[in-house]
Protein backbone atom coordinates (compact mmCIF):
# COMPACT_ATOMS: atom_id res chain seq x y z
CA UNK A 1 0.00 0.00 0.00
CA UNK A 2 3.14 2.27 0.74
CA UNK A 3 4.80 1.44 -2.30
CA UNK A 4 1.53 2.04 -4.11
CA UNK A 5 0.76 5.53 -2.71
CA UNK A 6 4.64 6.81 -3.43
CA UNK A 7 3.96 5.68 -7.00
CA UNK A 8 0.78 7.79 -7.34
CA UNK A 9 1.91 10.51 -5.77
CA UNK A 10 5.07 10.79 -8.10
CA UNK A 11 3.05 10.22 -11.00
CA UNK A 12 0.88 12.84 -9.82
CA UNK A 13 4.01 15.44 -9.66
CA UNK A 14 5.31 14.26 -12.71
CA UNK A 15 2.48 15.32 -14.32
CA UNK A 16 1.75 18.09 -12.51
CA UNK A 17 5.05 19.71 -13.83
CA UNK A 18 5.57 18.47 -16.70
CA UNK A 19 2.55 18.97 -18.14
CA UNK A 20 1.54 22.22 -16.56
CA UNK A 21 4.43 23.85 -15.86
CA UNK A 22 5.45 23.01 -19.56
CA UNK A 23 2.15 24.08 -21.02
CA UNK A 24 2.03 27.27 -18.33
CA UNK A 25 5.54 28.66 -19.40
CA UNK A 26 4.77 28.29 -23.31
CA UNK A 27 1.75 29.84 -22.58
CA UNK A 28 3.11 32.91 -20.85
CA UNK A 29 6.68 33.46 -22.98
CA UNK A 30 4.39 33.20 -25.71
CA UNK A 31 1.15 35.85 -24.58
CA UNK A 32 3.13 38.04 -22.19
CA UNK A 33 6.85 37.55 -23.84
CA UNK A 34 10.04 38.38 -21.97
CA UNK A 35 13.00 40.03 -22.32
CA UNK A 36 13.77 37.35 -25.03
CA UNK A 37 11.28 38.30 -27.42
CA UNK A 38 10.09 42.24 -26.50
CA UNK A 39 11.31 44.60 -25.31
CA UNK A 40 9.54 47.57 -22.95
CA UNK A 41 9.80 51.33 -22.95
CA UNK A 42 7.88 52.41 -19.82
CA UNK A 43 3.94 51.29 -20.08
CA UNK A 44 4.62 50.45 -24.05
CA UNK A 45 5.51 46.84 -25.16
CA UNK A 46 6.94 45.76 -28.69
CA UNK A 47 7.65 42.22 -30.28
CA UNK A 48 10.66 43.42 -32.08
CA UNK A 49 11.10 40.70 -34.55
CA UNK A 50 6.87 41.02 -35.34
CA UNK A 51 6.36 39.75 -38.73
CA UNK A 52 10.04 39.22 -39.63
CA UNK A 53 11.21 36.05 -41.67
CA UNK A 54 13.95 35.07 -39.29
CA UNK A 55 11.43 35.71 -35.79
CA UNK A 56 12.12 33.93 -32.92
CA UNK A 57 9.79 30.27 -32.44
CA UNK A 58 8.43 32.75 -29.11
CA UNK A 59 7.25 35.78 -31.34
CA UNK A 60 5.51 33.01 -34.61
CA UNK A 61 4.00 31.74 -31.62
CA UNK A 62 2.57 35.16 -30.56
CA UNK A 63 1.44 36.35 -34.07
CA UNK A 64 -0.25 33.02 -34.97
CA UNK A 65 -2.31 32.64 -32.29
CA UNK A 66 -3.44 36.25 -32.15
CA UNK A 67 -3.82 36.05 -35.63
CA UNK A 68 -1.93 39.05 -36.27
CA UNK A 69 -0.37 40.42 -39.21
CA UNK A 70 2.56 42.25 -38.69
CA UNK A 71 4.88 44.33 -40.82
CA UNK A 72 8.49 43.50 -40.31
CA UNK A 73 9.77 45.52 -37.85
CA UNK A 74 12.61 46.51 -39.62
CA UNK A 75 9.91 49.31 -41.01
CA UNK A 76 6.76 49.77 -38.68
CA UNK A 77 7.15 48.54 -34.76
CA UNK A 78 3.57 48.26 -33.15
CA UNK A 79 3.99 49.40 -28.99
CA UNK A 80 1.37 47.50 -26.77
CA UNK A 81 0.26 49.26 -23.59
CA UNK A 82 -1.85 47.63 -21.06
CA UNK A 83 -0.95 49.92 -18.45
CA UNK A 84 -0.81 53.52 -17.46
CA UNK A 85 2.61 55.05 -16.49
CA UNK A 86 2.25 54.40 -12.91
CA UNK A 87 1.54 50.45 -13.62
CA UNK A 88 -2.43 50.92 -13.04
CA UNK A 89 -4.54 48.53 -15.59
CA UNK A 90 -5.97 50.61 -18.43
CA UNK A 91 -9.86 50.99 -17.51
CA UNK A 92 -12.56 53.31 -19.17
CA UNK A 93 -13.75 53.93 -15.55
CA UNK A 94 -10.75 56.51 -15.98
CA UNK A 95 -9.38 59.60 -18.20
CA UNK A 96 -6.20 59.99 -19.53
CA UNK A 97 -3.85 61.97 -21.51
CA UNK A 98 -0.91 61.17 -23.93
CA UNK A 99 1.27 63.68 -24.96
CA UNK A 100 2.88 62.88 -28.11
CA UNK A 101 5.85 65.00 -28.81
CA UNK A 102 9.28 63.71 -30.95
CA UNK A 103 7.90 62.04 -33.24
CA UNK A 104 7.89 64.58 -36.19
CA UNK A 105 9.41 62.47 -38.74
CA UNK A 106 7.84 59.34 -38.14
CA UNK A 107 3.96 58.26 -39.57
CA UNK A 108 1.91 57.08 -36.59
CA UNK A 109 -0.97 56.03 -35.61
CA UNK A 110 -2.51 55.73 -32.02
CA UNK A 111 -5.53 53.08 -31.45
CA UNK A 112 -7.44 52.06 -28.73
CA UNK A 113 -9.29 48.33 -28.54
CA UNK A 114 -10.83 46.04 -25.89
CA UNK A 115 -8.10 43.68 -24.36
CA UNK A 116 -8.83 40.63 -27.36
CA UNK A 117 -8.67 43.30 -30.18
CA UNK A 118 -11.82 44.47 -30.88
CA UNK A 119 -13.15 48.37 -31.73
CA UNK A 120 -14.89 49.75 -29.17
CA UNK A 121 -18.43 50.99 -30.20
CA UNK A 122 -18.64 54.84 -29.85
CA UNK A 123 -21.25 57.50 -31.18
CA UNK A 124 -18.34 59.30 -32.48
CA UNK A 125 -17.12 56.47 -34.44
CA UNK A 126 -13.65 57.33 -33.13
CA UNK A 127 -11.18 54.66 -33.07
CA UNK A 128 -7.91 56.17 -33.69
CA UNK A 129 -5.23 59.75 -34.44
CA UNK A 130 -2.61 59.33 -36.44
CA UNK A 131 -0.01 61.75 -36.64
CA UNK A 132 -2.57 63.19 -40.12
CA UNK A 133 -5.71 63.83 -38.60
CA UNK A 134 -4.38 65.06 -35.27
CA UNK A 135 -4.59 68.04 -33.92
CA UNK A 136 -1.28 70.18 -32.46
CA UNK A 137 -0.69 72.59 -30.13
CA UNK A 138 1.18 75.39 -31.56
CA UNK A 139 4.91 74.07 -30.12
CA UNK A 140 4.05 70.98 -32.75
CA UNK A 141 2.89 68.36 -29.40
CA UNK A 142 -0.39 66.39 -29.91
CA UNK A 143 -2.50 65.87 -26.21
CA UNK A 144 -4.77 62.84 -26.89
CA UNK A 145 -7.60 62.99 -24.29
CA UNK A 146 -8.61 59.00 -23.56
CA UNK A 147 -12.09 59.04 -21.79
CA UNK A 148 -15.44 57.70 -22.57
CA UNK A 149 -17.41 60.98 -22.19
CA UNK A 150 -16.41 63.61 -25.22
CA UNK A 151 -13.79 65.85 -24.24
CA UNK A 152 -11.94 68.84 -26.05
CA UNK A 153 -9.05 68.56 -28.55
CA UNK A 154 -8.25 65.29 -29.34
CA UNK A 155 -10.49 62.60 -27.70
CA UNK A 156 -10.12 59.29 -28.08
CA UNK A 157 -12.81 57.20 -26.50
CA UNK A 158 -12.28 54.21 -24.64
CA UNK A 159 -15.79 52.36 -24.57
CA UNK A 160 -18.62 51.83 -21.60
CA UNK A 161 -16.57 49.92 -19.28
CA UNK A 162 -13.90 47.55 -18.87
CA UNK A 163 -10.35 47.01 -19.11
CA UNK A 164 -8.97 48.70 -22.66
CA UNK A 165 -5.64 48.62 -24.45
CA UNK A 166 -3.65 50.91 -27.00
CA UNK A 167 -1.43 50.72 -29.70
CA UNK A 168 0.75 52.54 -31.33
CA UNK A 169 2.12 51.87 -34.24
CA UNK A 170 5.14 54.28 -35.87
CA UNK A 171 6.49 53.61 -39.15
CA UNK A 172 10.17 54.52 -38.82
CA UNK A 173 12.91 52.14 -40.10
CA UNK A 174 15.43 54.15 -37.94
CA UNK A 175 13.53 53.87 -34.85
CA UNK A 176 12.41 50.28 -35.47
CA UNK A 177 16.01 49.30 -35.81
CA UNK A 178 17.06 51.02 -32.41
CA UNK A 179 14.11 49.43 -30.69
CA UNK A 180 15.66 45.84 -32.15
CA UNK A 181 18.71 47.06 -30.58
CA UNK A 182 17.15 47.92 -27.12
CA UNK A 183 17.04 51.28 -27.43
CA UNK A 184 13.59 53.21 -27.64
CA UNK A 185 14.83 55.66 -30.51
CA UNK A 186 12.21 58.12 -29.72
CA UNK A 187 10.47 59.51 -26.80
CA UNK A 188 7.31 57.39 -26.54
CA UNK A 189 4.18 59.17 -25.07
CA UNK A 190 3.62 58.27 -20.93
CA UNK A 191 0.14 57.71 -20.04
CA UNK A 192 -0.90 59.21 -17.27
CA UNK A 193 -3.88 58.62 -15.21
CA UNK A 194 -5.89 62.30 -14.86
CA UNK A 195 -8.67 61.13 -12.79
CA UNK A 196 -11.44 58.05 -12.48
CA UNK A 197 -15.26 57.59 -11.39
CA UNK B 1 23.39 28.80 22.08
CA UNK B 2 21.53 27.56 18.88
CA UNK B 3 22.56 24.69 16.94
CA UNK B 4 21.41 24.18 13.56
CA UNK B 5 19.98 20.97 14.58
CA UNK B 6 17.76 22.89 17.61
CA UNK B 7 15.85 25.16 14.96
CA UNK B 8 12.80 23.71 13.52
CA UNK B 9 10.40 24.90 11.00
CA UNK B 10 7.38 26.62 12.19
CA UNK B 11 5.35 24.51 9.44
CA UNK B 12 5.39 21.04 8.62
CA UNK B 13 5.80 19.57 5.36
CA UNK B 14 3.06 17.40 4.36
CA UNK B 15 3.42 13.87 4.41
CA UNK B 16 3.22 13.10 0.87
CA UNK B 17 6.31 15.19 -0.02
CA UNK B 18 8.37 12.04 1.96
CA UNK B 19 7.24 10.33 -0.41
CA UNK B 20 8.60 12.22 -3.34
CA UNK B 21 11.73 11.71 -5.64
CA UNK B 22 13.98 13.57 -6.35
CA UNK B 23 14.91 11.56 -9.55
CA UNK B 24 11.01 12.04 -10.37
CA UNK B 25 10.99 16.17 -9.94
CA UNK B 26 14.53 16.24 -11.81
CA UNK B 27 12.51 14.06 -14.75
CA UNK B 28 9.74 16.46 -14.22
CA UNK B 29 11.31 19.41 -14.91
CA UNK B 30 13.28 18.06 -17.79
CA UNK B 31 10.14 16.92 -19.45
CA UNK B 32 8.25 20.42 -18.91
CA UNK B 33 10.98 22.18 -20.91
CA UNK B 34 10.37 19.64 -23.63
CA UNK B 35 6.49 20.13 -23.31
CA UNK B 36 7.28 24.10 -23.44
CA UNK B 37 9.47 23.55 -26.83
CA UNK B 38 7.03 21.38 -28.39
CA UNK B 39 4.18 23.80 -27.73
CA UNK B 40 6.12 26.60 -28.54
CA UNK B 41 6.89 25.37 -32.13
CA UNK B 42 3.62 23.54 -32.58
CA UNK B 43 1.37 26.71 -32.25
CA UNK B 44 2.94 28.08 -35.67
CA UNK B 45 2.48 24.70 -37.43
CA UNK B 46 -0.88 23.68 -36.22
CA UNK B 47 -1.32 27.84 -37.38
CA UNK B 48 -5.33 26.91 -37.30
CA UNK B 49 -6.38 30.54 -35.91
CA UNK B 50 -3.37 32.58 -37.69
CA UNK B 51 -4.79 35.95 -39.72
CA UNK B 52 -3.71 34.12 -43.17
CA UNK B 53 -5.65 30.69 -41.99
CA UNK B 54 -8.80 33.03 -41.06
CA UNK B 55 -8.73 35.09 -44.02
CA UNK B 56 -8.27 32.18 -46.55
CA UNK B 57 -11.58 31.09 -46.65
CA UNK B 58 -13.43 34.32 -47.51
CA UNK B 59 -11.09 35.97 -50.39
CA UNK B 60 -10.50 34.12 -53.85
CA UNK B 61 -7.32 33.70 -55.25
CA UNK B 62 -5.12 36.14 -56.91
CA UNK B 63 -8.04 38.54 -57.05
CA UNK B 64 -7.77 42.01 -54.91
CA UNK B 65 -10.58 43.27 -52.56
CA UNK B 66 -10.72 46.39 -51.22
CA UNK B 67 -12.41 46.17 -47.41
CA UNK B 68 -14.41 49.12 -46.13
CA UNK B 69 -12.85 50.95 -42.63
CA UNK B 70 -13.10 48.44 -39.43
CA UNK B 71 -16.14 48.88 -37.31
CA UNK B 72 -17.01 47.31 -33.97
CA UNK B 73 -18.06 44.16 -35.08
CA UNK B 74 -16.77 43.74 -38.58
CA UNK B 75 -12.77 43.72 -37.85
CA UNK B 76 -11.61 40.81 -40.55
CA UNK B 77 -8.54 40.40 -37.71
CA UNK B 78 -7.88 41.38 -34.42
CA UNK B 79 -5.78 44.72 -33.51
CA UNK B 80 -6.28 45.65 -37.44
CA UNK B 81 -5.52 49.50 -38.14
CA UNK B 82 -8.74 51.74 -37.67
CA UNK B 83 -8.99 54.52 -40.55
CA UNK B 84 -7.89 52.62 -42.81
CA UNK B 85 -8.75 51.29 -46.22
CA UNK B 86 -7.23 47.77 -47.15
CA UNK B 87 -6.91 46.05 -49.99
CA UNK B 88 -6.23 42.81 -49.89
CA UNK B 89 -5.25 39.58 -52.54
CA UNK B 90 -4.93 36.17 -51.74
CA UNK B 91 -2.28 34.48 -53.68
CA UNK B 92 -1.63 31.03 -55.07
CA UNK B 93 1.26 30.52 -56.97
CA UNK B 94 0.56 26.93 -57.79
CA UNK B 95 0.37 27.81 -61.59
CA UNK B 96 1.10 31.15 -62.26
CA UNK B 97 3.26 33.92 -60.85
CA UNK B 98 1.82 37.16 -59.83
CA UNK B 99 2.06 40.56 -60.91
CA UNK B 100 1.11 43.26 -58.57
CA UNK B 101 0.36 46.61 -58.88
CA UNK B 102 -0.50 49.35 -56.73
CA UNK B 103 -0.32 53.09 -55.84
CA UNK B 104 1.17 54.12 -52.87
CA UNK B 105 -0.18 57.53 -52.82
CA UNK B 106 0.25 59.31 -49.43
CA UNK B 107 2.50 58.83 -46.25
CA UNK B 108 1.64 55.95 -44.25
CA UNK B 109 0.26 53.97 -46.85
CA UNK B 110 1.95 50.57 -47.32
CA UNK B 111 2.39 47.71 -49.72
CA UNK B 112 2.98 44.42 -47.52
CA UNK B 113 3.50 41.14 -48.68
CA UNK B 114 2.38 37.84 -46.01
CA UNK B 115 3.56 34.53 -46.80
CA UNK B 116 1.12 31.49 -45.41
CA UNK B 117 2.48 31.91 -41.87
CA UNK B 118 1.95 35.16 -41.64
CA UNK B 119 5.88 36.01 -42.35
CA UNK B 120 6.12 40.13 -43.94
CA UNK B 121 8.75 39.09 -45.93
CA UNK B 122 8.64 42.16 -48.36
CA UNK B 123 7.31 45.54 -47.74
CA UNK B 124 7.16 49.25 -49.64
CA UNK B 125 5.68 52.36 -47.76
CA UNK B 126 4.55 55.58 -49.46
CA UNK B 127 7.64 57.48 -50.63
CA UNK B 128 6.82 61.10 -50.93
CA UNK B 129 9.88 61.80 -53.09
CA UNK B 130 9.53 58.98 -55.13
CA UNK B 131 7.42 57.26 -57.72
CA UNK B 132 3.78 56.40 -55.87
CA UNK B 133 3.35 53.01 -58.51
CA UNK B 134 4.51 50.04 -57.66
CA UNK B 135 4.70 47.12 -59.35
CA UNK B 136 5.98 43.89 -58.85
CA UNK B 137 6.18 39.83 -59.79
CA UNK B 138 5.49 37.65 -57.22
CA UNK B 139 7.25 34.08 -58.10
CA UNK B 140 7.73 31.18 -55.83
CA UNK B 141 10.88 30.91 -53.90
CA UNK B 142 13.74 29.32 -54.75
CA UNK B 143 12.37 28.81 -58.60
CA UNK B 144 13.98 30.35 -61.85
CA UNK B 145 11.67 31.35 -63.89
CA UNK B 146 11.46 32.44 -67.35
CA UNK B 147 9.02 35.64 -67.93
CA UNK B 148 6.68 36.41 -70.88
CA UNK B 149 7.36 39.81 -71.77
CA UNK B 150 4.10 41.75 -71.46
CA UNK B 151 4.41 45.34 -71.62
CA UNK B 152 4.28 47.20 -68.41
CA UNK B 153 0.86 48.24 -66.80
CA UNK B 154 2.41 50.76 -64.44
CA UNK B 155 5.56 53.15 -64.87
CA UNK B 156 8.25 52.57 -61.81
CA UNK B 157 10.72 49.90 -61.09
CA UNK B 158 9.53 46.54 -61.44
CA UNK B 159 10.72 44.12 -59.42
CA UNK B 160 10.68 39.99 -58.77
CA UNK B 161 10.14 39.29 -55.23
CA UNK B 162 10.40 35.72 -54.25
CA UNK B 163 7.35 34.33 -52.12
CA UNK B 164 8.66 31.64 -49.72
CA UNK B 165 5.27 29.74 -49.54
CA UNK B 166 2.95 29.16 -52.41
CA UNK B 167 0.30 30.95 -51.08
CA UNK B 168 -0.11 33.97 -49.00
CA UNK B 169 -1.41 38.03 -49.72
CA UNK B 170 -0.81 41.41 -50.72
CA UNK B 171 -2.02 43.47 -48.54
CA UNK B 172 -2.35 47.45 -49.36
CA UNK B 173 -2.70 49.65 -46.35
CA UNK B 174 -4.44 53.04 -47.01
CA UNK B 175 -4.79 55.13 -43.62
CA UNK B 176 -7.87 57.64 -44.33
CA UNK B 177 -6.76 61.24 -43.03
CA UNK B 178 -10.30 62.17 -43.13
CA UNK B 179 -13.65 61.52 -44.06
CA UNK B 180 -13.06 63.36 -47.01
CA UNK B 181 -10.24 61.34 -48.35
CA UNK B 182 -12.55 57.74 -48.26
CA UNK B 183 -13.69 58.39 -52.20
CA UNK B 184 -10.21 59.15 -53.26
CA UNK B 185 -8.52 56.29 -51.61
CA UNK B 186 -11.38 54.06 -52.69
CA UNK B 187 -10.99 54.65 -55.84
CA UNK B 188 -6.82 54.02 -56.11
CA UNK B 189 -7.16 50.80 -54.03
CA UNK B 190 -9.60 49.95 -56.87
CA UNK B 191 -7.08 50.30 -59.34
CA UNK B 192 -4.45 47.75 -57.52
CA UNK B 193 -4.42 44.39 -58.90
CA UNK B 194 -3.18 41.20 -58.83
CA UNK B 195 -3.14 39.48 -61.69
CA UNK B 196 -1.89 35.50 -62.98
CA UNK B 197 0.97 35.53 -65.43
CA UNK B 198 1.99 32.91 -66.85
CA UNK B 199 5.58 31.24 -66.12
Amino acid sequence: MSRLRTLLVNLAVFALVAVGGGLGSAWYMIEAGSQLSTRTFGPWTAWTAAGRPDADPYTRAHTTRNALLPISSTLELTYKARTDSRGGKLTSACDYALVVEGLDSSWWNLAAYDTRGRLMANAAERYAFTSDTVMREPDGRAIITLARDARPGNWLPIGGGGRFVLILTLQDAAMASAAYEGAPGAKLPAIERVACR
Amino acid sequence: MTTAASLTLPLKAPRWLDALGWRTLAGALLAAGIVHILATLAVPLLGAGSGFARLRQDLPANRMVVWPPSAPGKEPLPFLMPDALYAVCHYDLAHDSLRVAVTLAHAGWLLSLHSAGGENFYAMPAQPLHHDQVSLTLVPGGEKVEFVPQPRRVGGPEANVASPTTEGLVIVRAPLKGLAWRQDAEAILRHASCTPVPR
